[in-house]
């Protein structure tokens, strides 16, 4: 318990310590007519961290700093983009809802090759199926065929040559 | 009479898309219809069932229920979570209020049209108020976990059914608070134990709830006491829209089988006072899911997935055997989706979001009647011109010699020039089009590709001349004499290019800066102006009386058109379903006409006789099998070709050559999304 009261004096000294900084700071800022900044970010280590190396610095060169942690207004500027995020994504969910109650598993389905070649073959006068070859069978036989065919004629022409 | 080389085009991959929700409003017999890509129609069924407004897609809307309120007034709801107020004048989205609920799954207005209420995603239903020139928000009604499917407003106003998963809510309007809370999964056998989404529900006058789940039953509530009064399996796929008829004695369901089944309140014994729903007439007239059904006075309507709308009228409310009490099936739109380009004989199809330019075939060969000649050089596919942003596409053009490509979308106008080098083709985009007002509803180009025509709203037409080698100007903009507010959708421009003749969304049928066609009770279905005479031919929707023929220098109707009124048209004829899209003239014999429909093409001859009701109208067969004196004496008029079905578009190339592009059912029924197994006996 008392390690841990000496934590907590110690980081109240530590605290103390980026105000005075920031109170520097804030001073040379304001000679050029600039707002002070803002109130010491969350991020307490790394501005301790490079507080200790611009207390060696001159403090006119503070300007450089300023990436470390604190910056003053008017260097953004704040665009409100078309809020797609939120709203996409109940849209998302929504749809996907949709297409699993109609579509998912425990829905009958078929696709509508089978569904309109069963009625062609049901009718009195008998039809053929409505897409009779699916171009997604025999892909990679196709694929390999096609390969195949290259390299032999290349096979040819290097012969040949 | 004449014989021609027709140009039988099936390249064409329209696919239209499913119909998701429809609204009936009594008062002006209008329909309104969603479809899954965003698109809104209105069909009048005063006017024959013809499609008077359609109000193109966007990629990223979808809507899921359509209410009219307040009289004309058109709402849409969707997953985007906003309330959107079409305006059906200027044919586009007036403005969106955002539901603040998350995606909107069901919208339903009371009887008055006065206040709307929402079922949105996060299980709340809002009250909407439905002001002039707005909706404005009234409250927040109980809210439960659970995504409010569907609603139904009692017919006194005072509560709302809401549909969730698994059980259904009464709320009390004023209150705001839950009434009543019925459990819907409580009768379902232990081997099917998931969840079931009340897809669509109605409550009635007397108290009662009717239901439609996902487990394909309808079920009939007693909201007071929260008990079950009865209970129809329907089929074993869901059963996923219901309505209502205005008497409240007769229920339509519609499955995602295609099925749509009719329950009726009827006495038990015949004179009795006990009265059960008892199903009666079972339909199938779809393939694929039907989303939405009405109920009007005299017919069921259903719209499915497969982009049909089909209208059932009851014949037990239909007076008398006419024509009135048929099947009607609309699949195709009644708009014209295909240009032609005559003299470079180039077709130019309208996707929703790209536009495809092909060249026709050719042949060398000739035969006779009935043969299929071999082509010499097959068509090819010139140019895929993708349309940027989401929007749909609302119109486009090609002008004759082939050079120029126009379209629009809502928010932007899009022209460019095509240049033509041997086989190949480059197109290029034409800079420094003018900012008119958009969008535009319809594109003609003069045919002399000097000018383009571009209909706006209110009435107005701009006048754009086209600028070789590729610019444009633009030159003026034609206004009616007397205001309209709605926007023109049919134009029709004369060969010489002096005239221009309008036709805006209330009717009202125009030459600009001339005068004006006596009004005509029903809606313009196809206008065209004769190249050698400036004689208007107009087709109206109403079959009842088909053409007219306009005379512009005369201002009045020709000797032929009052001839035609005189001795009424043929019974056939006017016994037609789908109206006419185009009308197209033979440049060299003045007195010939070609018009088409979805299911014929016809070519109407001037100088012969009209047939009379008697005579037989598509005689075409028989005369060919008659000697020459007997052919004289049977000829008339109206020469009917039945073999190209379902047509989308004909027309003259040049007096020996016709293009027929059709779009067989067979190959939209191939790319439709995956319908429901029926189990047949004997696969």
């Amino acid at each position: 318990r008392r390690r841990r009261q000496e934590l907590f004096t110690e980081q109240k000294r530590r605290k103390l310590l980026p105000e005075a900084l920031l109170q520097e700071l804030a001073a040379a800022p304001l000679a050029r007519a600039e707002e002070p900044s803002p109130a010491p970010a969350p991020d307490k280590r790394p501005e301790r961290g490079s507080a200790k190396q611009r207390k060696d610095r001159i403090p006119g060169q503070v300007k450089k700093d300023k990436a470390g942690g604190t910056r003053s207004k008017g260097n953004y500027i704040a665009v409100h983009l078309k809020d797609g995020n939120l709203t996409g994504l109940h849209q998302q969910t929504a749809k996907d809802f949709i297409r699993d109650q109609l579509y998912g598993p425990g829905t009958n389905r078929t696709s509508a090759n089978e569904f309109f070649s069963t009625a062609n073959k049901k009718d009195p006068i008998k039809k053929a199926a409505v897409q009779f070859v699916d171009k997604s069978w025999g892909l990679e036989k196709k694929q390999r065929a096609a390969k195949f065919t290259k390299s032999w004629v290349a096979r040819k022409m290097t012969s040949t040559l | 009479m004449g014989e021609f080389e027709v140009h039988r085009v099936r390249f064409f991959g329209l696919v239209p898309a499913g119909v998701r929700c429809m609204a009936y409003q009594h008062r002006g017999c209008r329909l309104a219809l969603a479809r899954t890509d965003g698109a809104v129609e209105v069909y009048n069924f005063a006017a024959n069932y013809f499609m008077e407004k359609a109000i193109p897609g966007h990629q990223t809307r979808s809507v899921e229920a359509l209410c009219w309120a307040a009289g004309e007034r058109l709402f849409g709801a969707g997953l985007c979570g906003d309330i959107t107020e079409y305006d059906l004048e200027r044919l586009h989205p007036a403005y969106a209020v955002d539901g603040f609920g998350g995606p909107i799954w069901s919208m339903a207005a009371n009887n008055d049209g006065t206040q709307l209420a929402i079922g949105c995603e996060d299980g709340s239903v809002k009250l909407f108020q439905v002001v002039p020139g707005g909706v404005q928000f009234e409250k927040n009604l109980d809210r439960q976990k659970g995504r409010v499917l569907c609603l139904s407003w009692h017919p006194s106003g005072t509560h709302l059914a809401a549909g969730s998963i698994n059980f259904i809510r009464v709320l009390d309007v004023r209150s705001g608070r839950t009434a009543q809370r019925i459990m819907v999964n409580y009768h379902v056998p232990k081997s099917k134990k998931r969840e079931c989404v009340v897809w669509s529900i109605a409550f009635l006058s007397s108290g009662t709830i009717i239901s439609s789940d996902s487990f394909g039953r309808v079920q009939f509530w007693d909201w007071e006491r929260g008990t079950l009064q009865d209970s129809h399996t329907v089929s074993t796929s869901a059963a996923l829209s219901l309505a209502v008829s205005e008497e409240e004695d007769s229920i339509v369901v519609g499955t995602s089988a295609g099925a749509t089944y009719q329950f009726q309140l009827l006495p038990v014994k015949t004179g009795g006072q006990e009265k059960r729903w008892v199903k009666t007439k079972p339909f199938q007239h779809h393939t694929h899911d039907v989303r939405a059904v009405v109920h009007t006075p005299t017919a069921l309507i259903s719209g499915g997935l497969d982009a049909q709308l089909v209208i059932r009228p009851l014949m037990e409310k239909v007076q008398k055997k006419s024509y009135d009490a048929v099947l009607r099936k609309f699949t195709l739109p009644h708009r014209r989706l295909v240009s032609c380009a005559r003299k470079a004989r180039l077709l130019l199809f309208q996707f929703s979001q790209h536009l495809e330019l092909w060249r026709l075939g050719s042949t060398n060969k000739t035969g006779k009647d009935g043969e299929v000649l071999p082509l010499s050089r097959m068509p090819e596919h010139l140019l895929q011109l993708k349309s940027k942003g989401p929007e749909h596409i609302y119109c486009s053009c090609v002008s004759p010699c082939g050079s120029w490509i126009a379209y629009s979308t809502a928010s932007r106008f899009h022209l460019y020039r095509v240049q033509h080098e041997g086989d190949n083709i480059s197109i290029k985009k034409v800079p420094g089009v003018p900012k008119l007002l958009l969008p535009a509803y319809q594109l003609q180009c003069a045919s002399d590709s000097g000018r383009l025509f571009i209909a706006s709203d209110r009435g107005s037409v701009h006048v754009v001349q086209l600028l070789e080698p590729g610019g444009c100007k633009h030159l003026h903009t034609l206004r009616p004499p007397a205001g309209t507010r709605e926007a023109v959708y049919l134009l029709a421009s004369s060969a010489d290019g002096n005239w221009l003749a309008a036709v805006s969304g209330d009717w009202e049928a125009g030459l600009c800066h001339h005068c004006t066609v006596p009004t005509y009770s029903c809606a313009v279905t196809a206008l065209a102006i004769h190249p050698a005479t400036n004689n208007l031919f107009i087709s109206y929707s109403d079959q009842q009386v088909g053409l007219f023929e306009f005379s512009i220098p005369e201002k009045q109707y020709t000797a032929w058109s009052r001839s035609v009124q005189n001795s009424g048209l043929h019974r056939l004829w006017l016994e037609r379903d789908s109206p006419i899209t185009h009308i197209a003239f033979n440049p060299k014999n003045t007195s010939q006409i070609l018009l088409h429909d979805v299911y014929m093409l016809c070519v109407l001859d001037k100088s012969l006789p009209l047939p009379d009701n008697n005579a037989l109208l598509v005689n075409q067969s028989t005369l060919k099998q008659l000697s020459e004196p007997a052919r004289h004496r049977q000829l008339h008029a109206f020469k009917i070709c039945k073999k190209f079905q379902p047509l989308l578009f004909a027309d003259l190339l040049d007096e020996r050559c016709l293009v027929t592009v059709e779009r067989p059912a067979a190959d939209i029924n191939a790319e439709l999304p995956p319908p429901v197994q029926q189990k047949k006996f004997g696969t």
